[in-house]
């Protein structure tokens, strides 16, 4: 091999770059992790550290001995996995319909679809058909039905749609199912890469949200994962947020520890879901990023 | 009659269509009737249709006062550096992560720089806190052992451009390097075979070969990233910043600023006239930069 000494220097710094940035990238889970189970005075005594000294699992003992978390948990779960399969659903027949050839208006359609993307609905509006017209205030529809259907994730499903040999179509025609047969039956299943890929976006989308939150729930019975971790960095008063009574603690609460250990807690079933979806996951942003 | 005869021949088509079409009716065009507010003194005891007309009030009292030109320059001051760094060290990692032979190193290198992609800004913001608070972040008791005076980072606005830069670099750099990798992977490898023939080296290759076959992704990514270069991103801006008022002069942007005059002060006509000022500037921005984009590179262009 005839490499070079500047070319031996520039691969070291090659690996040195990106190793370094993949450190960075690490290092603030590992230490919302790591702290997350360190004793709260040793982080009032040090600050954060990579390896405290003193182990603690107060903060997940209060954390879960507490109403909040249970009942945040259940908003969390059930409005990513309704809101999940909900939109996929709409997002799929939607895209299908955009992707058909036989589908004569699919371009007004289109354009219908990408309007709002470059022309923005407004806070105002949405906000009073929210609240004000359909009256979901303080509902778990609320955070659902806004995401149902997202034009970029729809683009990501035209495009993959649009690959599809239309051979598929015909024969299927012959055979003498419908397009609502076609669609269930013969698309669905060939198509699951793409399903994942926006199966994730969406569950991300609804997981990580506190923009509806904030907006239209106040009522902290209702309350969000990521809404908890909102109050607990703001608050106020923890003890009553987190154990969901005016109780009062003899011991000092661990308030930094709650905090990252409701943060534990938050990401750990969405960073879960990343190995058994990265392969699609990969395929789908790239193929949404050059044909959205 | 055409188009019912349209309709009744693919019926069952555009029945799956008929649940996505409602959603954007009723989500994204009906709230648009709530422009209409920012050319009223919206009541809301009177309603929509019963407030007041007042025409361009709401717009004098928003362009009158200085902060349109502090949110305006501030969207797209920070959305500019967001772009041209987040792109700019996307690309660069894309590039290294492709020289890279340690498989090993490669696959533990790409898992980490995506994983903050994943969580959420209030997350972020989380993390963030951990490392600038005064008291018990770690850069301040950092600096302590070294016998610096740390700050109080919070109170600074001057710093939070390249605070929230950093930001959007650590959690965005994987998601567009992947993209950009994804574009390198498909160059053949014959443009690669035929450079190492005639002696280039691989920073010759990189700079001839793979960083020009792949500027169309990152003229369509850049594209993308000035045509929305009015909106911010609410979940970003707000998660971090939140209600710091000391921080507004350098952070404070369009989407922000509405979102307060709507929910702390409840001024709905205010709120939406300044949100239809940024819709109109954004429109106009992606419609003018496409048409830049197709006058250099036909292919290059959104639309």
């Amino acid at each position: 091999m005839g490499s070079s000494l500047s070319e031996k220097i520039f691969m070291i710094f090659i690996y040195i770059f990106t190793g370094a940035f993949a450190l960075a990238c690490f290092l603030p889970f590992w230490l919302v992790l790591i702290n997350s189970f360190a004793a709260e005075s040793n982080i009032k005594l040090h600050g954060y550290q990579l390896f405290p000294k003193e182990f603690s699992l107060a903060s997940y003992q209060y954390l879960l001995e507490g109403k909040q978390v249970l009942s945040s948990y259940i908003v969390s779960t059930s409005v990513t996995v309704a809101g999940t399969i909900l939109a996929v659903a709409v997002t799929s027949m939607y895209a299908y319909t955009l992707a058909h050839p036989k589908v004569r208006y699919r371009n007004i359609l289109s354009f219908l679809t990408y309007f709002t993307m470059i022309f923005g609905t407004g806070l105002v509006g949405f906000y009073i058909l929210v609240a004000n017209w359909l009256g979901l205030k303080d509902t778990l529809w609320a955070l659902i039905l806004p995401y149902v259907l997202n034009p970029f994730f729809a683009f990501i499903m035209v495009s993959f749609f649009r690959t599809l040999p239309y051979e598929i179509n015909e024969a299927a025609t012959v055979d003498g199912a419908n397009d609502l047969t076609i669609f269930f039956k013969i698309i669905i299943p060939i198509s699951k890469p793409v399903i994942a890929t926006v199966s994730l976006f969406y569950a991300l989308q609804y997981w990580n949200d506190f923009f509806l939150a904030l907006l239209f729930i106040d009522d902290y019975k209702l309350h969000p994962l990521q809404m908890m971790i909102r109050q607990l960095i703001s608050n106020i008063n923890i003890g009553a947020y987190v154990s969901g009574s005016q109780t009062t603690y003899t011991q000092p609460l661990p308030t930094y520890g709650v905090q990252l250990a409701t943060v534990c807690l938050t990401i750990g079933p969405i960073i879960l879901l990343y190995p058994f979806t990265q392969k699609f996951f990969v395929k789908g942003i790239t193929i949404g990023a050059l044909k959205g | 009659m055409a188009v019912f005869r349209e309709i009744l021949k693919n019926k069952y088509l555009y029945l799956l269509a008929l649940p996505g079409l409602l959603f954007l009716l009723v989500f994204a065009y009906l709230p648009m009737t709530g422009y209409l507010i920012a050319f009223k003194k919206y009541r809301l005891s009177d309603g929509l249709w019963g407030s007041e007309w007042v025409r361009f009030d709401n717009f004098k009292f928003f362009f009158m006062g200085s902060d349109w030109y502090k949110v305006t320059f501030n969207t797209i001051f920070l959305n500019g550096l967001f772009i041209v760094c987040g792109l700019g060290i996307a690309l660069l990692l894309a590039i290294f992560l492709n020289e890279v032979r340690n498989l090993v190193f490669k696959k533990m290198a790409q898992t980490f720089i995506f994983m903050p992609y994943f969580i959420s800004w209030l997350v972020v913001s989380m993390m963030v806190f951990a490392f600038l608070n005064t008291t018990d972040g770690i850069l301040n008791r950092t600096l302590a052992a070294y016998g610096i005076q740390g700050g109080n980072w919070y109170l600074m606005p001057g710093i939070w451009p390249a605070v929230l830069t950093i930001i959007y670099i650590w959690k965005f750099a994987g998601y567009y390097s992947i993209i950009f990798l994804a574009a390198i992977t498909g160059i053949s490898g014959e443009y690669y075979e035929s450079a190492r023939i005639d002696g280039a080296s691989r920073y010759q290759q990189i700079i001839h070969i793979t960083i020009p076959l792949i500027r169309n992704v990152l003229v369509v990514l850049a594209l993308l990233g000035v045509g929305r270069i009015f909106y911010g991103d609410f979940g970003m801006i707000y998660g971090i910043i939140g209600d710091n008022a000391p921080l507004y002069p350098t952070t404070d942007v369009i989407d922000t600023y509405s979102f307060r005059a709507l929910r702390q002060l409840g001024d709905f006509s205010k709120s939406s006239a300044v949100i239809l000022y940024q819709a109109v500037m954004g429109l106009v921005t992606i419609v003018l930069f496409n048409a830049i984009a197709k006058k250099i590179d036909k292919d290059s262009s959104l639309f």
